[in-house]
């Protein structure tokens, strides 16, 4: 059998703190033509930094200190600079994560494309016919008036096709996908996950597809690889390692994650976080040691081999610990949603609106406007969790800032338990903020980087209306850690000192600070992994248990809306296109969108096929 | 202290314009406390057997006048210390005064934004259209001279600098959800400001304070070179220019050191100011990968 890419007992080390250490260690991988091999991990497990060990792009401090890696049987980390370079582009190939970077907006596509065309030497008459029919091949429509169009003139998945045929036309042996569709929304990357199966089914490529997604990597790939802090965990065929996985990781990613169908399980998350690159020298043997449900003291001391499981799987761990009947992961059953209360709603929004733009100028002519939400309303009881999903541009984010009095209403009415503050008065600011508080999106930008979390977490507590003395402050920001999950040593940290999920956690705890009785959370757990996303989740639900509390929660992810919401209303282009009990608009979608919506997030079931191919 | 607030003052420490440029001017803030006890003579006192006597290690020098004298045989050295206290006092209130008056105003255009920043910004494009030294002698004249005429002077005209500068910074700041979640905790505008938006835009604004002394220091000299600043019986640098002028080509010495005290104080402030900006903007650290 051929293989284009075989990695052998590849490390990569860099120091960290005056050590020599291991951030990708004991790599071992095939890779035949024609197949793909998925590398899955959480956001530090190493995976990208093999895609960059292959372009021999490793950042300064990095470099590989062991093993063997070869391609197509040449010798990847010994070929000369020209060779290489020879390479890429030609038989490695790579398709980014972020599609409107990758593209210099200066140039035309026609202008990028016939570049690498002429390195791949095509000569200058026959570049135009090769693109159109290249893009052809990916599904853009209208080739012929792409060409002399910039890359901003085009959404972020029509990039993504682009750089997609670039990576093909040279007929590559191999092609890495870093992440090709995280940036992109789900109905994209459906398409996106298909195009790229298909031209790498039809021109027999091997491709590297590296994600966070396991859901994702079981559709799309042949073969999985786990990674966990820069060690593979698990190794084998994709259905193998869904269906049957082995490792305690892999177990709990599993479990980590929400699913669209079947019974609502509370889901496994784990302790902590992966341990950061400066942590690596400490933990010498099994790097999940710390964080394993099921260790045993044999793990942490390491020096065990990958143990194998026949049909290829393999699994990094000892043997005690792989015991299938450990239930330890085992995820148990969540109480159904609670049956709405008639209490009145705290939140009532009447045909609110929001129209951007449309005014007249100086001279009375009219200025095209957009419409980011059309006249909708929705109601939230006590207790009561309602999610808004919608893909990016559907007017939720917008949604969220009109209900908060962030910005004015263009025309509809807000009412908080009946009183209408829709206009953004101080007296409705007293109601409106006493009753609802935010949750912001991107923790990195909203929690001020120079306030320690005491402060920040009581920050309320210095407004005029319910200034507090020091010691009131202090007990009081205590009881909110306790509450979010968070260890006292963090009063005194800073939230570059803070992992996303800790910052997360902050946010939270300051929205709680007024003791509000309904939460606006904007897409809270979007940046988090899965495994800190799950801790966020079940916190949240722990909330309702504890105060009765209420919760608007935006997202774009259906799975983790159906975890959480009772109430669900889809949102499209600003307009509400379906609304309803979400375990009925799930099971039954009524609208077309919501279908669409649905049909693009993979599916639980591996052998359901995915994603189905569009007529 | 953030650890944030320690990484900055531990890259200033570690940063060679910083530490050249604190040595200078401690030195020079030094000698403009204690001149009294370090000056040989007072700097008035006129010498007249003495007069344009070269530096003592000259030929024909005395070491009782260690830079020598000048036309009417005043102490050199005994002057250029004197005349520090001078440009360090314009320097600091000056360049204080220019930044409270513009970062005030841009912090206001900033938050508020619509129509405050549209007063705001069409005031300081209207004011720097005027050429700059013609208004400052159109105000010194109209207010007559005087080294406190000076100081507002440049606070009136320099406080543009600031407001343009922290203006675009605060409107970035402005979109940090943080700015919104204060507003959520209730904030008053006036806590939002100076709680919120005046520590984001702090080590912007004493970069270009220290920039702005470098100016005032220059901008002092001028003006007491053309006689619109210090009394005729205070020492300053530019009135030792202006002085040794006719003998310049006897006696150069007297023109020499004050220029070189000048070129010494504004490079120390221009070094302090760039060694600033290289440690506390954040920018610049991303783009060189140390954060």
């Amino acid at each position: 059998m051929t293989v284009v890419l075989e990695a052998k007992g590849l490390a990569v080390s860099t120091t960290a703190g005056g050590r020599t250490v291991d951030v990708l260690r004991n790599i071992d991988l095939s890779l035949a033509p024609g197949r793909v091999l998925g590398l899955v991990g959480e956001s530090g497990a190493g995976k990208s930094m093999i895609g960059r060990v292959i372009a021999r792009n490793l950042p300064g401090a990095f470099s590989v200190s062991r093993g063997a890696l070869h391609f197509d049987g040449r010798d990847l980390l010994t070929i000369s600079d020209r060779d290489r370079l020879a390479l890429l582009g030609r038989d490695i190939a790579f398709i980014p994560q972020e599609p409107l970077t990758a593209l210099n907006p200066t140039l035309t596509i026609a202008q990028q494309f016939g570049e690498h065309l002429e390195r791949l030497g095509v000569p200058r008459g026959e570049r135009r016919a090769r693109i159109v029919s290249a893009l052809a091949e990916v599904r853009l429509r209208d080739p012929q008036t792409l060409l002399d169009r910039y890359p901003f003139q085009l959404s972020g998945g029509m990039c993504q096709r682009v750089l997609i045929a670039m990576a093909f036309a040279g007929r590559p042996k191999l092609i890495v996908a870093d992440e090709p569709t995280t940036a992109l929304d789900v109905s994209t990357q459906a398409h996106i996950v298909q195009i790229i199966r298909r031209m790498q089914r039809d021109t027999g490529t091997a491709l590297l597809f590296i994600t966070h997604d396991l859901r994702l990597a079981a559709h799309v790939c042949d073969e999985i690889m786990v990674l966990y802090a820069g060690d593979m965990i698990e190794r084998g065929p994709a259905r193998s390692i869904i269906n049957n996985p082995r490792h305690p990781y892999t177990r709990a990613l599993l479990a980590a994650n929400p699913a669209l169908s079947g019974p609502r399980l509370r889901l496994a998350s784990l302790p902590d976080q992966m341990p950061a690159i400066s942590a690596f020298a400490d933990l010498p043997g099994c790097r999940f040691a710390p964080r394993c449900p099921v260790r045993d003291p044999a793990c942490a001391a390491g020096g065990f081999e990958p143990l194998s499981l026949g049909d290829g799987h393999i699994a990094r761990c000892a043997p005690g610990c792989l015991s299938g009947e450990t239930q330890a992961i085992a995820p148990t059953a969540l109480a159904p949603w609670p049956v709405a209360r008639s209490d009145a709603p705290v939140l009532q929004v009447d045909n609110l609106s929001k129209r951007y733009g449309g005014g007249r100028t100086l001279f009375g002519a009219e200025t095209p406007g957009v419409n980011a939400v059309l006249p909708m309303s929705l109601s939230v009881r006590p207790g009561e969790f309602v999610g808004v999903v919608g893909e990016s541009g559907s007017g939720k984010s917008t949604l969220a800032r009109l209900v908060m009095g962030l910005e004015p209403p263009t025309s509809g009415a807000i009412r908080i338990d009946g009183k209408d503050v829709t206009k953004d008065a101080p007296q409705a600011r007293v109601i409106r903020l006493d009753a609802l508080q935010m949750v912001f999106q991107d923790p990195q930008s909203a929690l001020n980087p120079r306030r320690p979390v005491q402060s920040l977490v009581t920050q309320a507590m210095e407004s005029p209306r319910r200034r507090a003395d020091a010691v009131t402050r202090l007990s009081r920001a205590k009881a909110l850690l306790t509450e979010t999950g968070l260890a006292p040593e963090m009063l005194d940290r800073y939230p570059a000192q803070l992992s996303g999920g800790q910052k997360q956690r902050v946010n939270i705890a300051r929205a709680l600070c007024v003791t509000p009785r309904l939460l606006v959370a904007d897409e809270i757990v979007s940046g988090l992994d899965v495994s800190v996303q799950a801790q966020i989740l079940n916190l949240l639900l722990d909330l309702r248990e504890a105060r009765d509390i209420g919760l608007l929660f935006i997202s774009h992810d259906l799975a983790v809306v159906r975890y959480l919401c009772a109430r669900v209303i889809v949102m499209q282009n600003g307009a509400v296109v379906e609304e309803g009990v979400t375990e009925e608009v799930f099971a039954a979608p009524q609208h077309p969108y919501t279908r669409a919506l649905l049909a693009a997030v993979p599916p639980d079931d591996v052998d359901q096929p995915w994603p189905v191919e569009a007529a | 202290m953030s650890p944030r607030a320690a990484a900055a003052l531990r890259r200033c420490a570690q940063s060679p314009r910083v530490i050249v440029a604190a040595i200078i001017l401690i030195a020079a803030i030094a000698v403009a406390l204690f001149a009294p006890f370090l000056a040989p003579h007072s700097p008035q006192d006129q010498d007249l057997i003495n007069t344009l006597l070269p530096p003592m290690w000259a030929v024909g020098g005395d070491p009782s006048y260690p830079l020598g004298t000048d036309t009417l045989g005043r102490c050199i050295l005994s002057r250029l210390i004197y005349g520090a206290r001078v440009a360090l006092y314009v320097a600091f209130v000056a360049a204080t005064g220019a930044m409270l008056l513009g970062a005030a105003l841009a912090l206001l255009a900033s938050y508020f934004g619509g129509w405050v920043d549209w007063i705001v910004s069409r005031m300081v494009d209207i004011w720097m259209a005027f050429p700059p030294v013609v208004l400052a002698l159109i105000l010194l004249v109209g207010m007559g001279a005087g080294v406190n005429k000076v100081i507002l002077a440049i606070v009136l005209i320099d406080w543009t600098r600031f407001c343009r500068v922290i203006r675009s910074e605060g409107i970035v700041v402005m979109k940090r959800d943080y700015i919104a979640a204060a507003r959520l905790s209730s904030f008053t505008n006036l806590q939002i400001m100076l709680k919120e938006l005046l520590p984001a835009v702090s080590p912007l604004l004493i970069t270009l304070l220290s920039l702005e002394m470098g100016i005032a220091v220059i901008v002092e000299a001028i003006m007491s070179f053309v006689g619109l600043s210090v009394e005729p019986d205070v020492a300053a640098w530019g009135v030792m220019i202006a002085d040794a002028r006719q003998t310049m080509n006897q006696a150069p010495w007297g023109v020499i050191f004050p220029v070189f005290a000048i070129f010494l104080l504004v490079l120390a402030f221009n070094l302090m100011g760039d060694g600033l900006r290289r440690a506390l903007d954040t920018r610049l650290l991303i783009s060189r990968g140390a954060a």
